[in-house]
C-alpha cells in the first residue's frame, strides 16, 4: 500500500483526444479508479502517443522515438503507464514491447533520446484502463460492482471494443485469456452487466468505428459511412447508449453522429459514453463532474432512464 | 613451400610426442576393460582426413585449402584429401585407396551428418579394408557452413575445430562387431482406419501375424464417416466396408477393438506390448465360449440397445444422432458387438433381461482385462483429430445455428447419416438454396489462433461438396471462399474444371468474418474478393468450414510410449521426410497414414503398404544388427551399488550374482548406448562402446588444448 492508500499506483497517459474533447473521461478515470484502489498519477510532460496511424504510416523513427520518449518520463517516475485509448495502447504498449524485443531499434531510438538526454530502459509495462478493472490482478469484476452505488439498471448498453486494443491477436499478450478473443469478445459486456446495465450485442459488433489509422483525416466519407453503418446496426437493436473504451472512437461516434446528420440527413441521437464516464455515473459522480453537457449527442434520454 | 615444410616437421613431432603421452592411457584401459571389447593389438594411430565440398553446400562457405593445410598438422594425421562430393562413388574410393596405400588406422569425413551419411562411410571405410567402427564424422556442413554462411573465416575455423576433435576420437576407435538378435515373427499396427487397416492386411498376406488395436468400438476410423470420396465419387463405405470385412475375416489378424497399448518395453525384434483390452461389457461369442457359455454371447441383434433407457448424443454422427448407453455407432461396425458406454450406464440391467438368458452376452461387472504380446515390428496408425473451428471467433461455429463443420456436412448428405441423407439447415430444417464453403479454416493460418500448415485435402473434399449438392439440391449455389485451390492429385485438377462447369461459385479471398441475420437465421460471409479487389458480402443459408485437421489427441502418449519424435506441429515425426517418410529414429517403429502429417485417401494407404513393407523386412530377415554401442560392466571396479540400474531409461541392466559378489549385468540388447549410466558410476566401472572415457576426454583435449595433447 502506498501512502495514498491505493494498492496500485499508475502513470496516467491521457493521450490527446480525452483532455482536449472529453475531459469527463479524465476526472472519471482518476476518480473512479481510485475508489477501486488505483491511484492515477499525471504523467507530466508526455506528448502525443503518437498516434498510430497519422505517424506511424509516414515515419517510423518518429513514431518511436516519440513513444519511447513518453515511456522514458513513465520510467523516471518508476511506474507502470496506464492509458484510456486504445490508439495509445497500440503505440505505446507495442513500442513498449518491441523496445524490450529489438535489441536494434533500441540503441537506434536511444541514439536519437540521447539528444534530449534520455535513455530508454524497458523497466516498465503498459496497461489499458479497461484491462486493470477487468484483470482482478489489478481490479476485477466483482470489485466493479461492489463499487457501483447507483446501477444503471434498466439501461441496453451495447459495447465497442475498437480495433487497437484487441488487434491484431499475434501482438497481444493479455494476461487474461478471454481478452485474447479478438474476433468476438465478451469481457466488456461482464463489466457493463457489472454496473447494472444490460449489455446488448449486435451485428457486426467488431467492426471499426471509421476513424482509426488515417481514414477519418484521409476521406472524411468514407470514415462517416462506416460509422453509419455501425449505427444502423445499433438502432436496431434499440440500444440506450453505446459504450467505449477509446475517445478516438467515441469522437467518431459522437461527434460524428452531427456529420452523419449534416451530410447523409440521417438522425440518430444515440448518446455514446466511455467506459469510464459510466463507471464514474454507476459510482453515484454527477453528469457535471463527468463534463457529459460536453458531448456532441445529448446523453439526457440515457440519464433520464438510469439516474 | 617453407612454411609448409615447418608444418611437417611440427606435425611428426608432435606426432611422436602424442604417440608417446597417449600410449601409457591406451595400455591402463585396456587392463581395465574386459577381453571382449576392443582386441586390435596396439599400433601407431594413422588417420585420414577427407573433406567433402557438398558442392557448394560447404566449399561455398569455408577456404577448403585452408581446412586442408590445417588438418596436415593435426596430430595422428597421416593423409588429407578433398573432393567435391565424398559420398559420390569416386569419392569413397578416394577414402578405399587411402586406406591401403597409406596404411590407415582410422578415417574421419567432414562432410554433412552422421544421420545422412554415416552408414555410406561406414561401408566404404569397410570396403577399404578396415572395421567399419574405424570411422569417425564431423559434421562441417549442417552445425557449420549452413549456420555461419556469410562467416567465410569463423567457419573455417571451427571447420578446422571440428576436424581436430574428430581426430582425437578416430585415433582412439577401436574395432567393434555389431550383434544379431532374432526378430519375433509378429507385428502390430495401432490404430485401424485406413491406413491401419491397410498396414495390417498387407502385413497379413505377406504371411505375418498382426494385432490390430484399436482404441474405438469399430474399425474403419475416419473414412468410414465419410460420404463420397474425391474426385472418383465413389461411395466411402461401399470401398471401405470390403476391406473391414477383409480384416474381420482374416486368421493372420488378432483384431482387438475397445483397445489401447498399454505400455510397450523391448527393442526391435523384441517388442513387449501390454494391451489394455478395455471393460466392453459385452462379450463376443469366444468370449462367452470360453466361459462355458455355449452359443451365447453378443449376435449384435440390437434388442439390448431398444431396451436401454439411457440416451445420449453419437459421437461418430458428430452429436446430431442420438444413441443409447450400449450400442454401436454406426451400422457397419465391424467387429458387430455391442459396447457399453460405462460413463453413461446406470446399470439398471434392463439390457440384461433383453439380451436373454441364452445368449448371455452383457456382462456389467466386466473389467478391463491386460494382455501381453510379443512383436517383432510396430506400425503407428493413429490418425488425425479435427481442429476444435470454434476457436475462429470470426465464423461463429457453435454460435450460429447454420455455420457447420465440413465433418457434419459429411453426416447430413450420407444416406446413412442423421437427416438419410437430405442436407438441411440445423435452425429450421430448411433445404438450403445458397451454401458457403469456407477453405482454410483454421489451416494455412499464421495469426496464432490456427495451424500454420496446409491439411492437405479440404480443397478437394469442398470441391465433392459442392457437386454434392448441385446434384442433389436443384437450383443450389454453392459459393467456395478460397485462398488457393490446391489440387495436385492424380485426375484432381480435371475434378476441379467439372465443378467450375457444374456452376460452382469461387471467389478468391480469406473470409474475415461471418453475420448472422438474427430473423432469418441467414448468414452474410464477409471477405475481400481479391481477383476483383473488393470487399463482397454473401448472403447464404448455410455455412460449411473446411476445418483444419490436428493430431489425434493421444498422440503425446503413443509418442511417449514408443520413443516416437514429434515435428514442431506436433505431427509424429519421420526418420527422413524424403528418403525414409515411414521410418522413425526408433529402429523397429514405423508410421501410416495422418499421424505423420495431412494426407488424403490415396496417399493415405501408399503410405501404409510403405510403412507394411518397411516393418516385414525385418520380420523375413530373421535377425537384425544391433549397433554396438551397449556398456560393458567393468566387474572388478563395479561395487554392486545398483544406482545405475535405477537410472537406466531402458530397462536393461540388472544386478547379478558373480563369484560371490554382487555386480551390475547388461542385457546388450536393450541397451541403446544412451551413456546416462557410464556417466553416473561413482566407480568408473562402466565401459561405453564406441562413446568410451578415453576417447571423450580427448576430443575434449583436442578442442581446448588445439590438438596439442
Amino acid at each position: 500500500m502506498s501512502e495514498s492508500g491505493a494498492n496500485h499506483k499508475f502513470a496516467f497517459y491521457l493521450g490527446c483526444i480525452a483532455p482536449n474533447r472529453y475531459p469527463g473521461v479524465e476526472s472519471a478515470s482518476i476518480k473512479a479508479m481510485k475508489k477501486l484502489g488505483v491511484e492515477l498519477v499525471p504523467l507530466k510532460g508526455a506528448s502525443c502517443c503518437p498516434a498510430p496511424g497519422a505517424f506511424g504510416s509516414i515515419d517510423l523513427a518518429v513514431f518511436y522515438a516519440m513513444a519511447a520518449r513518453n515511456l522514458v518520463l513513465a520510467e523516471q517516475m518508476k511506474m507502470d503507464i496506464a492509458l484510456v485509448c486504445n490508439g495509445c495502447y497500440k503505440s505505446i504498449w507495442e513500442v513498449n514491447h518491441k523496445l524490450k524485443h529489438n535489441k536494434d531499434l533500441r540503441d537506434a531510438v536511444n541514439e536519437v533520446l540521447k539528444e534530449v538526454d534520455m535513455e530508454y530502459k524497458g523497466t516498465i509495462n503498459v496497461y489499458h484502463t479497461a484491462e486493470l478493472l477487468y484483470n482482478d490482478k489489478f481490479i476485477g469484476v466483482e470489485k466493479v460492482r461492489d463499487s457501483v452505488t447507483n446501477p444503471l439498471t434498466g439501461a441496453r448498453i451495447a459495447v465497442h471494443y475498437g480495433c487497437h486494443l484487441v488487434k491484431p491477436h499475434k501482438d497481444r499478450e493479455f494476461e487474461k485469456e478471454v481478452m485474447l478473443n479478438t474476433e468476438h469478445p465478451m469481457w466488456m459486456e461482464e463489466l457493463v452487466s457489472a454496473l447494472g446495465a444490460t449489455p446488448v450485442e449486435y451485428r457486426n459488433k467488431m467492426q471499426c468505428c471509421g476513424a482509426g489509422g488515417g481514414v477519418r483525416g484521409y476521406d472524411i466519407v468514407h470514415a462517416l459511412d462506416i460509422t453509419n453503418e455501425k449505427l444502423i446496426n445499433l438502432k436496431e437493436e434499440k440500444v440506450d447508449a453505446l459504450t467505449d473504451i477509446c475517445p478516438f472512437c467515441q469522437l467518431q461516434f459522437d461527434r460524428g453522429q452531427i456529420e452523419i446528420q449534416e451530410k447523409f440527413g440521417v438522425t440518430y441521437n444515440l448518446p455514446v459514453l466511455h467506459f469510464a464516464e459510466l463507471l464514474g455515473l454507476a459510482q453515484g459522480m454527477s453528469p457535471q463532474d463527468l463534463g457529459l453537457d460536453l458531448h456532441g449527442i445529448s446523453c439526457e434520454p440515457f440519464l433520464q432512464k438510469v439516474l | 613451400m617453407v612454411e609448409k615444410k615447418k608444418a611437417t616437421t611440427k606435425k611428426t613431432e608432435s606426432k611422436k610426442e602424442d604417440t608417446k603421452k597417449v600410449a601409457p592411457v591406451k595400455q591402463e584401459v585396456k587392463k581395465q576393460a574386459p577381453a571382449a571389447v576392443g582386441s586390435t593389438a596396439k599400433q601407431e594411430a594413422r588417420i585420414g582426413v577427407f573433406i567433402c565440398h557438398c558442392g557448394t553446400n560447404i566449399a561455398g562457405s569455408m577456404d577448403i585449402d585452408a581446412v586442408q593445410d590445417a588438418s596436415k598438422a593435426v596430430p595422428n594425421v597421416a593423409f588429407v584429401d578433398n573432393y567435391k562430393y565424398m559420398c559420390s562413388m569416386p569419392g569413397q574410393t578416394v577414402i578405399q585407396k587411402a586406406i591401403r596405400e597409406h596404411k590407415l588406422t582410422g578415417v574421419v569425413v567432414a562432410a554433412c551428418t552422421p544421420r545422412l551419411h554415416e552408414p555410406t562411410f561406414r561401408t566404404a571405410t569397410k570396403d577399404g579394408g578396415l572395421n567399419p567402427f574405424r570411422f569417425e564424422m564431423a559434421n562441417i556442413r549442417d552445425q557449420n557452413s549452413w549456420v555461419h554462411m556469410h562467416d567465410r573465416v569463423g567457419s573455417t575455423d571451427k571447420a578446422i575445430d571440428a576436424i581436430k576433435i574428430a581426430v582425437a576420437k578416430a585415433a582412439l576407435l577401436e574395432d567393434l562387431h555389431p550383434k544379431s538378435v532374432p526378430v519375433e515373427k509378429a507385428a502390430m499396427v495401432v490404430g485401424a482406419g485406413v491406413a491401419g487397416m491397410q498396414a495390417a492386411l498387407d502385413l497379413a498376406a505377406a504371411g505375418i501375424k498382426t494385432y490390430l488395436i484399436e482404441k474405438d468400438m469399430s474399425i474403419g476410423g475416419r473414412m468410414s464417416q465419410l460420404d463420397k470420396t474425391f474426385p472418383t465419387l465413389d461411395c466411402s463405405q461401399c470401398i471401405l466396408t470390403p476391406k473391414m470385412v477383409d480384416v474381420g475375416r482374416s486368421e493372420k489378424i488378432d483384431l482387438m477393438t475397445w483397445s489401447e497399448v498399454h505400455e510397450v518395453e523391448g527393442y526391435i525384434g523384441n517388442f513387449d506390448v501390454t494391451i489394455r483390452k478395455k471393460a466392453r461389457g459385452v462379450m463376443t461369442p469366444k468370449e462367452a465360449e470360453a466361459k462355458g457359455i455355449v452359443g451365447g454371447g453378443c449376435n449384435g441383434c440390437g434388442d439390448c440397445e431398444t431396451a436401454c433407457p439411457v440416451v445420449k448424443p453419437n459421437e461418430f454422427e458428430i452429436g446430431m444422432k442420438p444413441r443409447k448407453a450400449i450400442y454401436v455407432n454406426h451400422p457397419q461396425v465391424v467387429p458387430l458387438i455391442y459396447t457399453i458406454d460405462f460413463d453413461s450406464c446406470v446399470k439398471c440391467g434392463i439390457c440384461v433381461t433383453a439380451c436373454g438368458p441364452e445368449k448371455r452376452a452383457i456382462d456389467l461387472e466386466m473389467k478391463d482385462e491386460f494382455i501381453k504380446v510379443k512383436v517383432g515390428t510396430v506400425i503407428l496408425a493413429t490418425g488425425y483429430d479435427i481442429f476444435p473451428i470454434e476457436n475462429k471467433l470470426e465464423w461463429g461455429y457453435k454460435r450460429y445455428e447454420n455455420v457447420i463443420s465440413s465433418l457434419e456436412f459429411e453426416r447430413l448428405i450420407c444416406a446413412s447419416g442423421p437427416t438419410g441423407g437430405h442436407l438441411v439447415r440445423p435452425s429450421d430444417g430448411e433445404t438450403p438454396k445458397r451454401v458457403a464453403f469456407v477453405l482454410c479454416a483454421g489451416s494455412r493460418d499464421n495469426t496464432g489462433t490456427g495451424k500454420p500448415y496446409c491439411s492437405r485435402f479440404c480443397c478437394m473434399y469442398s470441391l465433392k461438396h459442392a457437386h454434392q449438392i448441385i446434384e442433389k439440391i436443384p437450383g443450389c449455389v454453392p459459393y467456395i471462399f478460397y485462398m488457393d485451390i490446391r489440387s495436385f492429385g492424380k485426375m484432381y485438377e480435371e475434378f476441379y474444371y467439372r465443378i467450375q462447369d457444374e456452376g460452382a461459385k469461387f471467389i478468391r479471398g480469406r473470409v474475415a468474418n461471418i453475420i448472422e441475420d438474427k430473423k432469418t437465421k441467414n448468414l452474410h460471409v464477409m471477405t475481400d474478393d481479391t481477383l476483383l479487389d473488393r470487399p463482397v458480402d454473401v448472403e447464404v443459408d448455410m455455412v460449411v468450414l473446411a476445418a483444419a485437421i490436428q493430431p489425434a489427441a493421444d498422440t503425446n502418449r503413443t509418442r511417449k510410449l514408443f520413443g516416437v519424435s514429434c515435428s514442431m506441429d506436433g505431427w509424429l515425426l519421420e526418420a527422413h521426410p524424403k528418403l525414409n517418410p515411414c521410418g522413425t529414429t526408433t529402429a523397429g517403429v514405423f508410421l501410416a497414414g495422418v499421424c505423420q502429417g495431412p494426407k488424403d485417401i490415396p496417399d493415405t494407404v501408399a503410405s501404409a503398404e510403405g510403412a507394411a513393407s518397411a516393418a516385414s523386412i525385418p520380420i523375413h530377415m530373421g535377425e537384425v544388427e544391433l549397433e554396438p554401442y551397449f556398456a560393458t560392466c567393468i566387474e572388478e571396479k563395479c561395487a554392486g551399488c545398483g544406482m545405475c540400474v535405477n537410472l537406466c531409461p531402458y530397462s536393461a541392466l540388472a544386478l547379478v550374482e558373480k563369484d560371490g559378489r554382487i555386480v551390475m549385468n547388461v542385457t546388450e540388447a536393450k541397451c541403446k548406448g544412451c551413456g546416462t549410466c557410464g556417466g553416473f558410476c561413482p566407480g568408473g566401472a562402466i565401459w561405453m562402446n564406441h562413446f568410451t572415457t578415453p576417447q571423450i576426454v580427448a576430443q575434449i583435449d583436442a578442442f581446448l588444448l588445439g590438438g596439442e595433447q
